[in-house]
């Protein structure tokens, strides 16, 4: 098992003392960002990747991981203690975390929560560990052709399984492409798509992108909904945690199926939110406590969140193996890594295995660290909610274009950033997905990149993309999930009975 | 009140228009084959051409599924806080053109916070302050990141 030796290398690097307070730094910026609204994951992410451009790609990752690890955690917390979700991965969670802490099992809920989420990180993790390794090895094999396969797989299977109407995904995958030509062609290096405006010369960062339309967006929806602020109050002590641990392998079924769900979502790129929704979703059709769910039953807690937890963590898979990221936030780190001039993708084991397991080490240590801070801060957290949206409003308005700002030191981000927002929050309330907007300003060049390559090789013949069983499985599995939805309905028109 | 029919018709139609500049924008660098493989025009062209047909999907859906989209997309009751939480907004950003981002900051917030959540001046000035000197400790000071400034830091000679 080289995965293990390569592992302990790993820890070797994980384990120094600069990087366990970047651990415990990222983990309290996360929460920060978790517990508030509009700000998530991908936000907090992206606020603090310019922060970092200076340091070292592995302190670098270790920070962003941290925090977004954190944002898992703080978004739970809201979920349960005020029926806000302070993620939308967290949603599923206030089903039945709301009414225990209603019920005065603030504290239960909130213990079950942690130690599912956390469970399910380790599981996300040892995934990790057992399989990089092979799919790197695998996808070494992997040439222009094969990669355009895979982007086009991981955009197809956002129309077949993203839940989202497929057109509308569509339109959004599209648009981020199109956002991500616009600048600096990297094959020929014209100039494209500016219309001599010289501000577009430079391209549209991904970043700001993400900052507008999930931060600002996601505010004004918030102010719009209405924010009512119905808190409750919890103290955490040692002996509820502890006895709570005890009930854990009670939920042994809950915690294996969920786990299973958000590894297979997070490698895909279905994402925590849908993990977390099918998850509870199962667990309510499956579960022999089913009809109790919604009014305050543990395994509606311990179900959406083990696979919220599973997804986010396995979702680093595909990004680190094969430069594929499986969420929204994981597509903003694998933009970190190319901006710390690392090249994601299986060469990145073999050129850097120091940076990939000392990230993997990180994300066992900074999940153990995630748990004992959440356990041990909640109160702390659950105490900055109950300032006035008037005043953090307004401040998380700042932080958000002062992030956009120190993207680049760019005035014109400013409107891009308030353009975005704009876009966030019509794309929000008319069910658009984001993510995949997201993911295609990311890897759109590189998809671009293999797309041409991919012709060249073949002088403009597009059977390439069905030149050998590999690249050939890889494009019929993608138009599968592509047509899924017009196929789907097709079964059930033909399914219904003629009258 | 804004339908939500109205709403999905505006924004379909604004992402085919998109699509569409794509399209036009991408001509100019060639979409065929040339000398070095396909032109740069290439992908953006048809990206822009896979937004405009997919936009034009969805105005149709729309427009069949018509009874389905009479909900309110934005009511007369929620245009209100929508526009006193977005139009502060816009100002700050222009504000932070003229005088830079840290004196913005603390107007930006200064005003939000005696104008409309009525906070007395002796609470709100405080914070309004704090807030952007922490941001300038954190930012320069810590990280060496530059902010955009104006005329008074120049004048301090930050």
């Amino acid at each position: 098992m080289d995965g293990i030796a390569s592992l302990l290398h790993g820890f070797g690097v994980a384990l120094t003392a600069y990087h366990v307070m970047l651990m415990v730094i990222g983990v309290m910026l996360g929460l920060l960002v978790g517990v508030l609204p509009g700000l998530g994951a991908p936000n907090g992410v992206s606020l603090l990747l310019p922060l970092t451009f200076t340091m070292d790609p592995v302190a670098a990752i270790i920070l962003l991981t941290s925090t977004y690890w954190g944002a898992l955690f703080g978004g739970s917390t809201t979920s349960i203690l005020f029926n806000i979700p302070g993620e939308p991965s967290s949603v599923a969670t206030t089903f039945d975390g709301y009414p225990m802490a209603k019920q005065g099992r603030a504290t239960e809920a909130l213990s079950y929560a942690f130690l599912s989420a956390g469970f399910g990180a380790l599981l996300g993790v040892v995934l990790i560990t057992l399989l990089s390794g092979w799919v790197a090895r695998f996808a070494l094999k992997f040439s222009s052709p094969e990669y355009f396969a895979v982007y086009f797989l991981a955009f197809a299977s956002f129309i077949g399984l993203g839940g989202a109407s497929p057109l509308k995904t569509i339109v959004s995958i599209g648009l981020g492409f199109s956002l991500a030509a616009v600048g600096m062609d990297s094959i020929s290096g014209s100039l494209r798509l500016s219309y001599g405006f010289d501000s577009l010369v430079p391209g549209i960062s991904f970043l700001v992108a993400v900052i507008g339309l999930f931060g600002l967006g996601e505010l004004v929806v918030t102010i719009e909904e209405g924010l009512k602020i119905d808190g409750i109050r919890a103290r955490l002590s040692l002996r509820d945690v502890l006895r709570t641990a005890a009930d854990m392998p009670r939920h042994w079924l809950a915690l294996l199926r969920s786990g299973a769900i958000g590894c297979w979502m997070g490698i895909t790129p279905g994402g925590p939110t849908a993990a977390s929704f099918m998850s509870y979703g199962l667990a309510k059709r499956f579960s022999r406590k089913g009809a109790r769910f919604g009014q305050g039953e543990p395994e509606g807690v311990i179900s959406p969140e083990t696979a919220d937890h599973a997804a986010g963590t396995s979702a680093m898979l595909p990004m680190l193996a094969l430069g594929v990221p499986g969420s929204a936030t994981s597509a903003v780190m694998l933009g970190g890594l190319m901006i710390w001039g690392l090249n994601p993708g299986p060469m990145l084991f073999i050129e850097r295995p120091d940076f990939v397991w000392g990230l993997i080490a990180s994300m066992y240590l900074a999940n153990v660290v995630a748990v004992v801070l959440v356990l041990t801060t909640v109160p702390m957290f659950a105490a900055i909610l109950r300032t006035p949206f008037a005043v953090i409003g307004p401040i998380i308005v700042v932080v958000c274009f002062v992030g956009a700002y120190t993207v680049a030191s760019r005035e014109f981000d400013l409107w891009l950033a308030l353009a975005f927002g704009v876009v966030g929050y019509i794309f929000k309330k008319l069910d658009y997905p984001i993510a995949p907007m997201v993911l295609a300003m990311v890897i759109g060049d590189k998809a671009e990149d293999a797309f041409r390559q991919s012709l060249i090789m073949s002088k403009g013949s597009p059977a390439i993309f069905w030149a050998n069983p590999l690249v050939t499985t890889l494009m019929s599995l993608g138009l599968l999930l592509l047509l899924w939805p017009l196929i789907a309905r097709l079964v059930a028109v033909a399914r219904r009975p003629i009258p | 009140m804004i339908t939500r029919y109205a709403a999905e018709l505006a924004t379909a139609g604004t992402t085919a228009a998109l699509g569409i500049v794509t399209m036009i924008g991408a001509t100019e660098y060639g979409i065929g084959w040339g000398k070095s493989g396909p032109e740069p025009g290439t992908f953006p062209f048809y990206t822009g051409l896979i937004v405009a047909l997919a936009s034009a999907g969805i105005v149709a859906q729309t427009v069949v599924a018509r009874g389905k989209f009479t909900t309110p997309f934005l009511t007369a009751a929620q245009l209100r806080p929508v526009l006193a939480f977005s139009l502060p907004i816009v100002a700050f950003v222009i504000a932070s053109l003229v005088l830079g981002l840290y004196v913005a900051t603390a107007l930006y917030l200064l005003a939000t916070m005696v104008f409309q959540a009525k906070y007395r001046l002796r609470v709100a000035l405080p914070i309004a302050v704090a807030v952007p000197i922490g941001l300038y400790l954190l930012l320069e000071k810590a990280f060496q990141v530059s902010l955009l400034k104006g005329p008074l830091e120049g004048m301090l000679g930050l």
